[in-house]
């Protein structure tokens, strides 16, 4: 079973749009891919090529030994995230699947997913919305080998509304950081001076606070004039971010998870509103208590 | 009167300024025994070291924490902020002359932690024993250009905001939240120009051609969440100099020195073990 599962959930397989909540995790079981199941792929596929089924071929490349086809790691991982028995009779379809291969996969190794939501948002049809899923399968020895995204449509038990407290990007969530920093005395002290735009962009949501003289004045997807800088980070990073124990937005600056557009000058010169608007993220996200 | 003692080129052997290379420096000395210098990290000073050295002295070493030219309480160097680690490296060995100290074992962290590296190839012969906390004999990632760009002032602003969250983000998961505030207010007592050409200095120094001539007993040191130094290239200094020693630290970040409580039993200890090698 998942080591993280939520008491007081919905029944297994039940789990609706509702239930879900950006940050939540899971572990799935473990298990072993074996030559057995590449043979089988290949066949499956018809992706017969010597570096997965032939070993004196694959002794000459850089992996030595028949490695697993890429895409059996993403049909596992599916399997895995099928053991977890959370959408069984409430998912609609597999929207996407984004992915990267970062380390090969060898007959015998084990694996496992590591599964955390990044996005949950109602569809404008109200009945059924989008559960982003962030993925990671992981080796035994602990390396991250294969990591994605397959966001997937689930039904809704209500009409919403739907909390935003954790909608990175989105205006709705814009409007709730704006209200929090309206009482921000640091914030309003840290822009006393300034006239501009702040965009903040989570994967393809974005949203831009217009600040004149400490006071957020408008929340919009655009600004006339456009946004003075933004920042740009994934859902992952955002929810990590949001949902850490620290805000360590400059570690995360410095990995290259968070990149910034724009004037670059205005962005250091506001390097103390920056972590104020994001220390209020922190704490909007930690009132959206599953 | 007639002055029989005294004379103004005295040894110093107590903490206060000499003149060194056209300028005052301040050196802290205190302590009998071997003397171990010990060097702070870019745009900061000896008070790095003010919990480190009562530990030192007392397991029986002969301290000196010299201020850098341009930093703490020492005077700027003449020829304006140092941009390259071996100025500081020869004014370092001309110190040690004046003090009258032939044999010396060194703990410098960040550019003291390259600076000793520096010091272990130049002058092994004169070294017990050489402990590198967060430096690397590499070129490290930091860029020269960016830097340098840096020292223009019309490229930093918010320089305080940004040495005090910076170093928040340098220091380990183990040190509480008010001493890792302590550091970060201390650390912000800079001097952006000083502090900047350090790091100039930091990013195009490098010693792995030179490494051949580490002779000198060597510990490498690193936090293993320091944001600042890539552990690999450490790993990889280790390898480049077979006889030296590696210890990766958990929970630490940039600044053991500063993180790590009662530091100076740990550093003692780790001089002890590479004396008896």
């Amino acid at each position: 079973m998942n080591d993280r599962s939520y008491t007081g959930g919905p029944p297994a397989g039940e789990w609706h749009l509702e239930d879900f909540r950006v940050g939540q995790r899971w572990t799935t079981v473990e298990r072993e891919v074996t030559a057995a199941d590449v043979a089988d792929f290949a066949r499956l596929s018809g992706d017969t090529h010597p570096l997965h089924v032939d070993e004196e071929y694959a002794a000459s490349t850089r992996f030595g030994v028949p490695i697993a086809h890429g895409p059996l790691g993403v049909a596992v991982t599916m399997g895995l995230l099928h053991e977890l028995h959370l959408v069984d009779t409430t998912i609609v379809a597999l929207l996407g699947t984004t992915w990267r291969y970062l380390a090969p996969i060898r007959p015998g190794d084990r694996v496992h997913a590591e599964l955390l939501i990044t996005g949950v948002r109602r569809t404008r049809e109200g009945s059924t919305g989008v559960v982003d899923r962030d993925l990671r399968l992981v080796g035994s020895d602990g390396t991250v080998v294969q990591e994605g995204q397959l966001p997937c449509l689930v039904r809704a038990r209500g009409a919403g509304p739907d909390p935003a407290e954790r909608a990175f990007g989105t205006t709705a969530w814009g409007e709730l950081l704006a209200r929090s920093l309206a009482d921000d005395r640091a914030f309003a002290s840290a822009t006393a001076t300034w006239d501009g735009a702040i965009g903040l962009h989570c994967g393809e949501q974005g949203v831009q606070l217009r600040i004149y003289r400490g006071t957020v004045l408008e929340v919009a997807r655009r600004t006339p004039s456009g946004p003075t800088f933004a920042l740009h980070a994934s859902p992952r990073a955002w929810t990590e971010l949001a949902l850490g124990p620290t805000n360590d937005l400059i570690q995360r600056s410095g990995r290259g998870e968070f990149t910034m557009s724009g004037n670059a000058y205005e962005y250091l010169r506001l390097t103390k509103a920056v972590h104020l608007l994001v220390d209020a993220a922190r704490a909007l996200a930690g009132k959206d208590a599953a | 009167m007639s002055t029989t003692t005294s004379p103004a080129r005295a040894v110093p052997t107590t903490t206060g300024y000499v003149e060194l290379h056209g300028a005052l420096a301040f050196v802290e000395i205190v302590g009998s025994g071997p003397t171990v210098l010990l060097l702070h990290t870019a745009g900061q000073s000896g008070v790095q070291w003010r919990r480190t050295t009562p530990d030192l002295v007392a397991a029986g070493y002969r301290v000196v924490v010299p201020d850098l030219p341009g930093h703490g309480r020492s005077e700027p160097h003449p020829d304006g902020p140092v941009d390259d680690l071996g100025t500081y490296a020869a004014w370092l060995l001309d110190l040690l002359d004046l003090l009258a100290v032939e044999r010396f074992s060194v703990v410098g962290c960040s550019i003291g932690g390259k600076l000793t590296l520096d010091l272990a190839c130049r002058a092994s012969d004169r070294i017990d024993a050489a402990v590198a906390m967060a430096g690397v004999a590499q070129r490290p990632g930091l860029s020269e250009a960016g830097q340098r760009r840096e020292l223009e002032d019309s490229a930093s602003p918010s320089r305080a905001d940004r040495t005090y969250l910076g170093t928040l983000a340098s220091v380990g998961s183990a040190l509480p939240e008010a001493e890792a505030r302590l550091v970060a207010t201390m650390h912000r007592r800079e001097d952006p120009v000083v502090s900047t050409s350090d790091l100039v200095a930091w990013s195009r120094h490098d010693v792995t051609d030179r490494l051949d001539r580490l002779t000198c007993p060597l510990h490498l040191v690193a936090g293993r969440e320091d944001y600042w130094v890539d552990t690999r290239l450490v790993e990889a200094t280790a390898a480049a100099v077979p006889h030296a020693r590696l210890t990766l630290l958990d929970g630490v970040g940039h600044y053991p020195m500063e993180e790590i409580p009662r530091f100076g039993e740990t550093a003692a200890r780790w001089l002890d073990d590479l004396t008896r090698q």
